[in-house]
Parts: structure tokens; C-alpha cells; sequence
């Protein structure tokens, strides 16, 4: 399953606008199939944050782990974001060039 | 004094430009904040056009006169919850894009704004002490940008997970550096170890105090320089620089 970030917005900053994504992901994750990969595409996405990313990232990160792939990461606030996010959760993202 | 005169503008014109009211002006005018010219003693009151650009564009005196000395600012640098915050970040997103100074870094530009900003929302919900929201402002010119709060400062803030913590000194230095990790009651508070970590990698300055404690972190540096200084802040004000 791809989730083109894009679509919950370009410029994704806030805690409160993460936590509304990740409640909206939740009913397309309902039909994902047990062992299918997660692949997350950043294309498109102006400026992330760590609040954002807290709340949509970490929390996919912890429940399907090797399943959820990130892909198009080279904004630097992108960049800089994965890298403060691994840290505070003493895991790595499997990222792939786009 | 003839009201022709370009430069001259009516009170009610001054308060649209500046956003506040007319009521506010005569304050400020009596005050001496910000000055009025009369046609005659006890007349019309004018306002000099570069008078009021000279006023609007210190936006860091703004900030602390709205955050310190509780002074009434400009409406459009106010932002009285997060919604309005994003609007206002984003629009200023799309104009860095378009401005060759800043378009190069405007993704962390933009995203450590940002973290301040929302860090604000997120520590102070349900106990600003006064008045909710921040401050912010920019201007691409003098490639600055400002953020402040009346909020509770990150002292008190951090005590709720730290509460060894002595001044604001030490507050500062914790929220600048250490993981606060996820078994604390509250999942946020590692924005600012962000902000750090985007500035030590690129052009950016930032001067940040709360309470009597300032920080400086230079661009392209990883050093934390934090003195006492004698104005003292109870919420948090920001300068960046580019």
C-alpha cells in the first residue's frame, strides 16, 4: 500500500494536524493485508517537522516496523526530521530512493 | 501643516496599516510610543508613512514589548491559536520559496518556525496565563524571523518531567540538548533538540530566551552559549536569522 503524504498537505508542521492525519490513516489501514508493506512517499511535501512526524511516523514505525518503507526523502527538513525521530526512538525508518 | 502633504496620513489610514484601533493610537500617541503630528495644537492628529514602516518593521522590539511589558501589537503578527499560525507560516513558506535569499533554506527555515511555534501551542494549552497564542512575524528583507509567548516558559514546563531543575539557565540547556524520552507523561519536547541540530548543520542563528536565561546558537556551529540577562521573560521570545 502507497500513502502519498501530499495528500494530508504539503507544509506538515503541527502535532495536533499529525494526530488528525494518523486518525484519518487509520481507516485505510483498516483493509491492509497482514503481511503487505506500507510505503510512505514524501513527494510533493514542502516542509515536515518532528511534531508532525511524531505523530504520524513513530507511531507506524513501532506496529509494522520492517513493513513500513519511506521513499522521495531528500527535502532537508525531511532529512533533518528522520534523523531527530530515530534518535528519540532508538530505531532506524527503511528509507528508498524514489 | 498641509494634509496633502504624501507623506501624511489620517489616524483612521494609521490604524488599518498597523491593525489596531484608533482608540489605541491616541494611547500610544500620549504614551509617546508612537508619536502623532498635528495640523494645529489640539488638532487632527496625522501620522508620518515612514513613521509607521520604522514601527512595524522592529519586529523583535514588537515582540518584547508585547511579551515582556504586555503592550497591544499589530493584529496581523498575532496569532491567537494554531490554526491561525499555519495559515500565516505557510504563506510565509510560499513567499521564501519565491525569494532568492531565503529559497534555498526554506524547509528548515519554515520547520524550525515551526517547532517554536507549535511548541508554544503545546506546552501552554489549557494554562496560558493571560493571553493564549504567540507572536509571530517576518520579515525576508533582514531575513529575520520572530516568535514569542505569554505562556508559562520552559522552566516550568520541563519541571513537570525535571523537577530537579534549579533556573532557567539550566531549563534552556536541558531543552536545547537532552531526549526527553517517550515514558514521560507527555510525548512532545524534543523540538528544540531539532531546532539545534537544523543550525548546527546551516546558515541559521538563533537567539532564544525564556524567563532571565538567553541562548545564542550560531549558524553552521553545534556550541550553546546561555547567559543571564536582567530582562526577564515569563513565556519565550525567538529571533531567527539567515
Amino acid at each position: 500500500m502507497i500513502i502519498e503524504l501530499k495528500k494530508f498537505g504539503t507544509t506538515l508542521i503541527s502535532r495536533q494536524t499529525g494526530r488528525e492525519a494518523f486518525s484519518a490513516l487509520q481507516a485505510i489501514l483498516r483493509d491492509i493485508k497482514e503481511d503487505e508493506k506500507i510505503e510512505i512517499d514524501f513527494d510533493g511535501v514542502l516542509t515536515f517537522s518532528p511534531s508532525w512526524g511524531d505523530e504520524f511516523l513513530t507511531p507506524l514505525l513501532n506496529t509494522y516496523g520492517e513493513r513500513l518503507t519511506l521513499k522521495n526523502t531528500e527535502n532537508p527538513s525531511v532529512q533533518a526530521t528522520l534523523e531527530i525521530l530515530q534518535k528519540i526512538a532508538g530505531k532506524k525508518f527503511d528509507t528508498i530512493k524514489g | 501643516m498641509d494634509n496633502q502633504d504624501k507623506n501624511l496620513i489620517t489616524i483612521g489610514e494609521a490604524a488599518e496599516l498597523l491593525g489596531v484601533s484608533i482608540m489605541t493610537l491616541r494611547r500610544w500617541d500620549e504614551s509617546g510610543r508612537l508619536l502623532s503630528v498635528r495640523d494645529k495644537p489640539g488638532g487632527h492628529r496625522y501620522y508620518r508613512k515612514e513613521d509607521i514602516d520604522v514601527f512595524l518593521n522592529d519586529l523583535f522590539q514588537l515582540a518584547k514589548d508585547w511579551a515582556i511589558y504586555e503592550k497591544e501589537i499589530p493584529e496581523q503578527y498575532y496569532c491567537q491559536n494554531s490554526g491561525v499560525f499555519q495559515a500565516r507560516i505557510t504563506k510565509m513558506e510560499t513567499l521564501m520559496i519565491q525569494n532568492k535569499d531565503a529559497n534555498k533554506l526554506f524547509s528548515l527555515l519554515t520547520s524550525i518556525a515551526g517547532e517554536i511555534g507549535n511548541n508554544s501551542y503545546d506546552h501552554n494549552l489549557g494554562q496560558w496565563p493571560d493571553i493564549p497564542g504567540i507572536f509571530f512575524a517576518y520579515d525576508l528583507n533582514k531575513k529575520q524571523i520572530v516568535l514569542a509567548d505569554r505562556g508559562v516558559g520552559i522552566l516550568e514546563t520541563l519541571r513537570k518531567v525535571k523537577p530537579e531543575l534549579k533556573d532557567h539557565a539550566q531549563a534552556l540547556q536541558t531543552a536545547f540538548t537532552e531526549i526527553i524520552s517517550g515514558r514521560e507523561p507527555e510525548a512532545r519536547g524534543n523540538g528544540l533538540k531539532y531546532v539545534r541540530s537544523v543550525i548546527a548543520g546551516n546558515p541559521i542563528n538563533l537567539v532564544f530566551q525564556t524567563g532571565d536565561a538567553k541562548l545564542i546558537l550560531n549558524g553552521n556551529s553545534a556550541d550553546l552559549n546561555i547567559e543571564n540577562v536582567s530582562e526577564n521573560i515569563r513565556g519565550c521570545i525567538a529571533l531567527i536569522s539567515f
